[in-house]
């Protein structure tokens, strides 16, 4: 089963564009996760998926089949929602067993399937009650199950951990990791958290303002981001980035300037991440020397913040590495393979 | 046991004083409705007397007044469906879509009631005479969904409202088409706002006098119109006006009783979110 966004377009009714002409693909059994910060398009990608929002162009295939015009109830989708949208007036099991009775299921197959969905979420004990009486991580839960219990093809989540706390949200994430192993269906998931995109998909598309920054498997949209905006946002801290130019063998940013080889001269941005910058001694070749203005430890890291012109340069690194008091001169080195180069004006990935 | 504050007293004392204010009149409607007409007409009032019976089968039976209870309840019970059929779906869609003038034409659902009922009689008199539906039932139903629609609309909006948009898309993911979510999952969880007011739109239809007489009255009156009837050029018959009023309000009062929680619930919570 493939599924094909082409040229999606939509713009509301004010005039706002949500999508410019977005172009996707994935194939049965992936997990997608849509990144992007809010007013970036990827709900309402996702709803455009869904059937709950019509494009003002390009169209939708499943399987090569045009579905663009068809309604939510014939695509053959789930859907699980930021605030669970469980049905008040209806128990637990009623609620999971909704899509099979719309669906005409046999009652005996309704039992079996929404007992077995329940059993798989641990939602068991729970079956009798009114979705008041839960908790907002079994809610979810319970909203997982109902998109799933029909085993439709595809299932979207839109945010589905956004309203849980810290703790459950770890904790789900990582049943929604073992859900998708064990079911091998596609899901789609929408979130603005790039640790939750990262740990869950198999593949992120991240969007940017209505439109598609990369969509790439989570190590290379690590590894090689496609723009400066991409590398800003994936990676906790963000990657280090600084307007400079290429000069002599070297990259000035106001107020410092470090070694770099084989830049052509220009203008540049240059970026490298946190955990990537080495501190050294400082006799080191290629290294250079930064004042610590403070450190924060994260344990068992540290980060420490050096200035860097009017700027803060942030290193990840151990707890061990050196000993350093705010003042002290530091000494740092970047490894050659570390370092991402962006173009000033457009923030594309320079080679 | 602690003695209660005075301030607590006070508001007990004003709150049976209201009560009292607020009953009185319907307990002497009920006394006057079991007296014969001298006790009714004694110079002196009393709460002691020999109750009689007569009354009630007098007007109901002698009068043949029992249908007239009938039209009140189909004029009622009809035009409350037919209000919510149209309101509630109207309701629904106010609550939900975005389209140019959506809030113009909300709020000429509200003018349609802003003009005094009087001023469209006549208009309405010559409509449905026209129309040959004089004198029915239907008259009065469609006049009394006239009214009661921007109610249905202006309450219910708020209902609709107050349920996450979510719930809708939920039901269609589920399988439902948009009508079968509204009326699936959307409908079932505004019930308690539909029970208020649909019991609101029932009294309001239950009490009205004016459309009713000009538009039915006589075979198709309810009532409220047969009350009048009972002033007759022998003088007043109080004890039937007492056993008929007594039927017409004891109804509305049994429902009030039965859905106040409800009617106090959706009130509030209809008229603050519209």
């Amino acid at each position: 089963m493939g599924v094909a966004l082409r040229g999606i377009r939509r713009t509301f009714p004010d005039g706002t564009v949500a999508l410019h002409g977005l172009d996707l693909a994935f194939e049965q059994g992936e997990f997608i996760v849509l990144l992007g910060p809010s007013g970036s398009g990827k709900t309402t990608a996702c709803r455009m998926l869904a059937g709950l929002d019509v494009p003002s162009a390009g169209t939708i295939e499943i399987d090569g089949r045009d579905v663009t015009a068809l309604p939510p109830r014939l695509r053959g989708m789930g859907m699980v929602f930021q605030n669970y949208a469980l049905y008040a007036h209806k128990s637990v099991f009623e609620n999971i067993a909704y899509p099979l009775r719309v669906r005409k299921f046999a009652a005996d197959a309704i039992r079996s399937k929404v007992q077995a969905i329940a059993a798989l979420l641990r939602i068991e004990p729970y079956l009798h009650r009114r979705p008041a009486e839960l908790s907002g991580g079994q809610a979810q839960r319970v909203a997982v199950a109902r998109a799933l219990v029909w085993e439709p093809a595809i299932c979207l989540m839109d945010e589905p951990l956004s309203n849980l706390d810290a703790l459950l949200r770890l904790q789900l994430r990582t049943e929604l990791k073992r859900l998708h192993r064990d079911l091998s269906k596609t899901f789609v998931f929408v979130t603005h958290d790039q640790e939750e995109a990262m740990t869950l998909g198999t593949r992120i598309a991240v969007l940017r303002d209505g439109r598609l920054e990369q969509f790439e498997a989570p190590r290379n949209i690590y590894r090689k981001p496609a723009s400066r905006f991409v590398a800003e946002f994936i990676g906790r801290p963000a990657m280090n980035t600084f307007d400079g130019e290429v000069r002599d063998g070297r990259f000035h940013a106001p107020g410092w300037a470090v070694p770099v080889e084989d830049r052509p001269a220009g203008p540049a941005v240059l970026g490298i991440r946190p955990e990537q910058i080495e501190i050294v001694p400082a006799a080191t070749e290629g290294a250079f020397p930064l004042v610590l203005d403070v450190c924060e430890p994260v344990e068992p890291d540290i980060l420490w913040f050096l200035r860097a012109g009017d700027r803060s340069l942030i290193v990840r690194g151990s707890g061990d590495d050196i000993a350093a008091e705010s003042g002290d001169t530091v000494h740092v080195r970047f490894p050659r393979g570390a370092l991402h180069w962006f173009d000033p004006v457009t923030g594309a990935r320079l080679p | 046991m602690t003695a209660a504050p005075a301030w607590r007293r006070l508001a007990w004392a004003v709150l049976a004083v209201a009560v009292v204010i607020a009953v009185t009149p319907y307990l002497w409607l009920l006394l006057t409705s079991f007296k014969t007409r001298v006790d009714i007409l004694s110079p002196q009032p009393t709460w002691q007397f020999a109750p009689t019976w007569a009354n009630y089968p007098a007007v109901f039976i002698g009068k043949e007044y029992l249908p007239l209870l009938w039209n009140s309840l189909s004029i009622a019970g009809f035009s409350t469906l037919l209000s919510l059929a149209i309101g509630a779906p109207a309701a629904y869609v106010f609550a939900r879509e975005r389209f140019p003038g959506r809030e113009d034409l909300f709020f000429f659902f509200l003018t349609t009631r802003m003009a005094p009922p009087i001023s469209i009689a006549v208009p309405l008199f010559l409509f449905f005479t026209a129309a040959g539906m004089i004198d029915t039932l239907y008259a009065v139903i469609i006049a009394h969904t006239s009214f009661n629609l921007s109610l249905v609309v202006w309450m219910m909006r708020g209902f609709f409202a107050d349920i996450p948009r979510e719930i809708d898309e939920a039901a269609q993911m589920d399988g439902r088409s948009r009508l079968g979510a509204f009326v699936g999952v959307v409908l079932p969880l505004a019930a308690p706002g539909l029970a208020a007011t649909a019991v609101l739109c029932f009294i309001l239809s239950w009490n009205e006098f004016l459309y009713a007489f000009l538009l039915a009255a006589f075979e198709g009156r309810p009532l409220t119109v047969g009350i009048p009837g009972l002033v007759t050029p022998h003088g007043t018959l109080w004890g039937q006006v007492a056993a008929v009023a007594v039927v017409a309000t004891l109804p509305i009062v049994v429902f009030a009783m039965l859905v106040q929680r409800h009617l106090v619930r959706g009130l509030t919570f209809g008229a603050v979110k519209a």
